[in-house]
C-alpha cells in the first residue's frame, strides 16, 4: 500500500494540510455525508473494497480506515 | 438475463418538462446546512437547477400534452398506435393503469394493449425490453413507449440528499418494425433483497399513509422527511452502481463482439454527476463519450434521464445520424438494465415544455 498517497488523497477529502493516524473524523469541519462519500469513492476506485457508510461510521480514526483497507484492500 | 433482437427500431423521441424551472439557491433557505455547506454540495454532486411540477400535476397530463403535440405536427397518428406502455412510479391513481387514463383521455381505439409498468431508473430500458418483446406480434406495427414520473411529489422539501436533485418529466419513444440490419442486445438484472436502498416507505397497502406516515423527522444529517416521503440511502446506491454497472455493460458489450470505442454515446440514466463521473472514470469511458448534464440544468426524473440526455445531448444530430448508443439505468429495485442499439436518423428527436 502506499501510505503517501493514502495520507495525501484523505488530507485532500478532509480539507486539511496534512493528516494523521490518530486524527478524529468527527473532528473534522468538513465530516458530512458528502465527505464520507468522497472516502467510499476513494475505497473502491482506490483500494478495490466496498465500504458502506456504517462501516465508516464505525471507524474513528484514519488509522482505523487505514488498518480497514490494509486487511481487505490492496 | 440477456435479450437479443433484430428488426425493429426507434423512430422518434419527445421529451416533455414541466416549464417550472426552480434554481438550487431559492431552495437553500429550507435545508438546515449552513449556505456555505449547501454550495459544496452543489459543486460536487452537480445540482444546479431543476424542472418540477407545480401543484397537482400528474405523469398522465405530460404524456398527454407531449402526445397531442405529436398528433398535431402530424409525427403521429392515434389509429397507428398499437400499443401503449407507460413506466411511471407515479401512476395518477392505485387503479386504473394510468395508460387506460391516457388512452381514454385521447380517444385511442379499443384495440390497443394498455401496460402500466412500475420501475423507475432502469425503466426506459426495460420499457424498450418491452416494446421489443410486443413487436415480435403480427398485429403490432408501432408501439408507444412512455416514461412519466412527478417524483418530486414524494420528495420533501427540506431533505437535502434528495430534493435538490429530483426532477419531474416525461419522454414518448415511438417504436416500430426496421430493417434487420442491425442487433439489439439487452440485459436485465435484479436485486430485490436490496429494496430498502431506494424507497417511498408508506402510502401503499404494507404501510398506509397516515397522520404518523406525514409526520416529518430528522435524520443523523439534518434532512426531515416523513414515511410519506422517498428516502435513499447514497453509499448503498453509489456502491451498488460502482460494483455492478461496469461488469454489466462489459458483458453486453462482449455479447455483441464489439469493443468499447465501437459505443458512440452511453447515454446512462443520471443520478447525479459524482456519481456518473466515478463510473464513467472506473469504465474508462471520456466524460465527453458519457454525458452527466442532465441532474443539473434539469433534475434526476428517473427514467426520463436516458431519452432526456439523447434530446438535450443529440437532438439534432439523431434526426440526421445513425449512432451505436449504450442505454443503462440503474437504481430503484434494485434494478440494472442496459441496451445496445443502433438508434437515428430519427423522424423527431425533440423537447417542448408543459406550462
Amino acid at each position: 500500500m502506499d501510505y503517501d498517497r493514502f495520507y495525501a488523497s484523505l488530507a485532500e477529502i478532509l480539507e486539511v494540510e496534512r493528516v494523521k493516524d490518530e486524527d478524529i473524523f468527527r473532528q473534522f469541519d468538513c465530516w458530512d455525508s458528502l465527505t464520507k462519500l468522497s472516502i467510499i469513492a476513494l475505497a473502491g476506485s482506490e483500494y478495490r473494497t466496498v465500504l458502506r457508510a456504517k462501516d465508516l461510521d464505525a471507524m474513528e480514526t484514519v488509522g482505523a480506515l487505514k488498518a480497514h483497507l490494509e486487511k481487505n484492500g490492496l | 438475463m440477456n435479450f437479443r433482437f433484430s428488426g425493429r427500431k426507434i423512430s422518434g423521441i419527445l421529451t416533455v418538462l414541466p416549464a417550472n424551472e426552480v434554481p438550487f439557491e431559492a431552495e437553500i433557505a429550507n435545508y438546515s446546512v449552513s449556505p456555505a455547506k449547501s454550495m459544496k454540495l452543489k459543486l460536487a454532486m452537480g445540482y444546479n437547477k431543476h424542472r418540477i411540477v407545480a401543484g397537482d400535476v400528474c405523469a398522465s397530463d405530460l404524456c398527454v400534452f407531449g402526445l397531442e403535440h405529436l398528433f398535431a405536427e402530424g409525427l403521429l397518428k392515434k389509429e397507428d398506435i398499437d400499443a401503449l406502455v407507460l413506466v411511471t412510479q407515479s401512476p395518477d391513481h392505485f387503479m386504473p393503469a394510468t395508460s387506460n387514463i391516457i388512452q381514454g383521455r385521447l380517444g385511442l381505439k379499443q384495440d390497443v394493449l394498455c401496460l402500466d409498468i412500475s420501475q423507475g431508473c432502469a425503466g426506459y430500458e426495460i420499457g424498450l425490453l418491452e416494446a421489443f418483446l410486443l413487436l415480435g406480434q403480427e398485429s403490432i406495427h408501432k408501439v408507444v413507449l412512455l416514461n412519466a414520473d412527478v417524483l418530486s411529489r414524494k420528495v420533501s422539501r427540506r431533505d437535502r440528499n434528495s430534493f435538490p436533485l429530483i426532477g419531474d418529466g416525461a419522454s414518448i419513444t415511438v417504436l416500430e418494425g426496421g430493417a434487420a440490419d442491425s442487433e439489439i442486445y439487452a440485459n436485465v438484472k435484479m436485486d430485490g433483497s436490496r429494496a430498502d436502498a431506494l424507497i417511498i416507505p408508506a402510502g401503499g397497502f404494507r404501510c398506509p399513509s397516515s397522520p404518523e406516515t406525514g409526520a416529518m423527522v430528522e435524520d443523523e444529517n439534518g434532512n426531515l422527511r416523513a414515511k410519506d416521503h422517498l428516502v435513499m440511502q447514497g453509499d448503498a446506491v453509489f456502491n451498488f452502481v460502482q460494483v455492478e454497472v461496469p461488469p454489466m455493460i462489459e458483458s453486453l458489450l462482449r455479447s455483441a463482439g464489439l469493443p468499447p470505442d465501437a459505443v458512440d454515446y452511453f447515454m446512462f440514466h443520471q443520478p447525479n454527476r459524482f456519481m456518473l463521473h466515478k463510473l464513467a472514470d472506473k469504465m474508462k469511458v471520456g466524460h465527453d463519450r458519457m454525458p452527466a448534464n442532465i441532474v443539473e440544468n434539469f433534475g434526476n426524473a428517473s427514467s426520463v434521464t436516458v431519452p432526456l440526455a439523447m434530446t438535450f445531448n443529440l437532438g439534432d444530430r439523431l434526426t440526421r445520424e445513425r449512432l451505436k448508443i449504450c442505454m443503462a439505468g440503474f437504481g430503484v429495485g434494485l434494478t440494472w438494465s442496459s441496451v445496445l442499439m443502433d438508434v437515428g436518423p430519427l423522424e423527431f428527436c425533440g423537447m417542448i415544455d408543459y406550462a
